[in-house]
């Protein structure tokens, strides 16, 4: 909303977006009947929205019946490219892998693999498990929790049973509140499983979680296109995503008005645009955004940046994926 | 089965599609070049270098035998039938070219991806079964010889051993039981000038 003032305020922009609002209130199955609702009685036909793959999902149907087009700006597991989603924030070779290549060399390459029980945390873990393959390492377990289930003591036990060298965390709200407070208790118990020694490393933890997770969260890593600096410009990468897609929304629209699905594809097609998120480019074909890659580790309330590379091309299928750029040379492994 | 890569690395994949220019080629083209692959259209005759081809998407429409350099059923990379008639006989020709996955026209935003991995999977499948068969049958020709061996080593001392004299000496020699019958039987031959065939 804040983008669409700013935008709406510059004159020089030549546009004015007018928003729609629908709240599914986080109801997976009234993103789709929401989205349509806004393309029957609006002329809008941009959606900037969504959060969970699923919702995303549902709403794809509907984006390709009414020509809309979603500015989906929250990580995602890849494998998708569909021409009525602009993928405006990270997919894995923007997430999983590079965090991977900087977890294995510092604290080696045996995982424990966690997920909330929906297509995130099976497709995260999926990708992951080839990754520790590559690298030499363990799948030390993988665990699923329904979404909102808080009782992690039997992860708990079993993490504390098997040491793994990092913690893959594709929990999400609730049930990763829980599981990190459990862990920190743990790490009280046993040095082991202290951040330094046993991180938690999570590839959607902004900000926005930081107060409900408070102080157990301190010293676990997560990756991300923004992390907001003090003071910040953003709340998360979520929002400066949101923000960044507005933007590069309006810069097409001031050129082309009525631009469909087909024309924004042409638009991006070797063009830059200068956003929030930095100057980003997006692929014509996957249509989703080259980004910055940040690891950051939790601080007291904010991520404390651990490294940068800039301008990451997308590569949503892993297509260009080298395990040996990834994680160096190939390591030996026993021939049985 | 042999072990298939588990992030299933497409990159620089060649592929050519056999149709003629049409929204459908635009869409397959599309898709293909955000999972990385590199694309050929071409109509109505796929060029020398499609025999370099990693995967091959042909128009179970319009198509037709002679477009392919290589028999129905022979093709040596993966194919995929783009399906928009479904009567009766297209579908039948298709299958003649053993496709090995199929896309429905009108071709929309998805779909290609999975019909690459089903299509590589079904492939592998099918030549390694292919080879397999190939072995087998070139073993089950050898009963003869295997009967015969078995005659030239028992010299009284009865079938079992003889067979199982045979057995050690395919070991022994690192081969199979039927490379190891055919020297038994060769080296018999050479004793007693006997030239007989020994294949059945």
């Amino acid at each position: 909303m804040r983008a669409i003032a700013d935008i709406n305020a510059d004159r020089s922009s030549g546009i004015e977006l007018v928003p729609v609002e629908r709240d599914p209130q986080s109801n997976a199955d009234r993103y789709a009947t929401l989205c349509e609702d806004i393309f029957r009685t609006s002329s809008a036909r941009h959606v900037v929205g969504c959060v969970t793959s699923w919702s995303r999902k549902e709403t794809i149907p509907v984006l390709e019946k009414a020509g809309g087009m979603l500015w989906y700006a929250c990580p995602y597991e890849g494998f998708e490219a569909n021409e009525h989603v602009v993928y405006m924030h990270a997919c894995p070779n923007q997430h999983l892998v590079p965090l991977m290549a900087h977890v294995v060399p510092r604290f080696g390459a045996n995982g424990f693999l966690l997920g909330s029980n929906y297509i995130w945390g099976w497709e995260m873990n999926r990708v992951a498990r080839d990754l520790i393959a590559d690298a030499g390492g363990k799948v030390l377990g993988e665990r699923y929790l329904r979404i909102g289930e808080t009782d992690v003591s039997r992860l708990i036990a079993e993490i504390r049973a098997t040491r793994p060298n990092f913690i893959l965390n594709n929990l999400i709200g609730t049930s990763s509140y829980a599981f990190l407070a459990a862990y920190r208790d743990l790490a009280a118990e046993d040095a082991a499983f202290s951040p330094e020694n046993c991180p938690v490393i999570s590839c959607n933890l902004t900000e926005g979680e930081l107060p409900a997770i408070g102080e157990s969260g301190k010293g676990h890593l997560s990756v991300g296109p923004y992390f907001a600096p003090r003071p910040a410009a953003f709340a998360s990468s979520f929002e400066a995503s949101a923000y960044a897609s507005v933007q590069v929304m309006a810069d097409v629209l001031s050129r082309k008005p009525d631009a469909g699905p087909a024309e924004f594809s042409k638009a991006f097609a070797g063009q830059r645009f200068s956003t929030r998120l930095g100057p980003i480019g997006i692929d014509a074909h996957s249509q989703h955004a080259t980004l910055p890659v940040i690891i950051g580790r939790i601080a007291d309330g904010f991520f404390e940046v651990v490294s940068r590379e800039d301008e990451v091309a997308p590569d949503p299928y892993l297509s260009r994926y080298d395990p040996a750029k990834t994680f160096g040379r190939p390591r030996l492994r026993v021939v049985s | 089965m042999s072990k298939v890569p588990r992030i299933p690395n497409l990159g620089g994949a060649k592929t050519f599609v056999l149709h003629r220019p049409h929204p459908t080629v635009q869409a397959i083209t599309r898709q293909l070049s955000a999972i990385g692959l590199e694309t050929v259209g071409c109509w109505p005759e796929l060029p020398a270098e499609v025999l370099a081809a990693d995967f091959v998407f042909f128009d179970a429409d319009l198509g037709f035998d002679e477009q392919f350099p290589w028999k129905p059923g022979e093709a040596p990379m993966p194919l995929v039938a783009l399906i928009g008639s479904e009567a009766p006989g297209r579908i039948e020709w298709a299958l003649s070219h053993q496709a090995d996955a199929q896309l429905l026209k009108p071709v929309g935003n998805a779909g290609v991806y999975s019909a690459l991995l089903i299509a590589r999977q079904s492939f592998e499948a099918r030549k390694l079964q292919a080879s397999e068969i190939s072995s087998l049958r070139l073993r089950v020709a050898e009963r003869q010889t295997i009967v015969r061996a078995v005659e030239a080593l028992s010299k009284g001392a009865g079938d079992g051993r003889a067979y199982a004299q045979l057995r050690s000496l395919a070991m022994s020699w690192q081969i199979s039981v039927e490379e190891a019958a055919r020297r038994i039987v060769a080296m018999t031959e050479e004793e007693g000038g006997d030239d007989q065939s020994h294949r059945a």
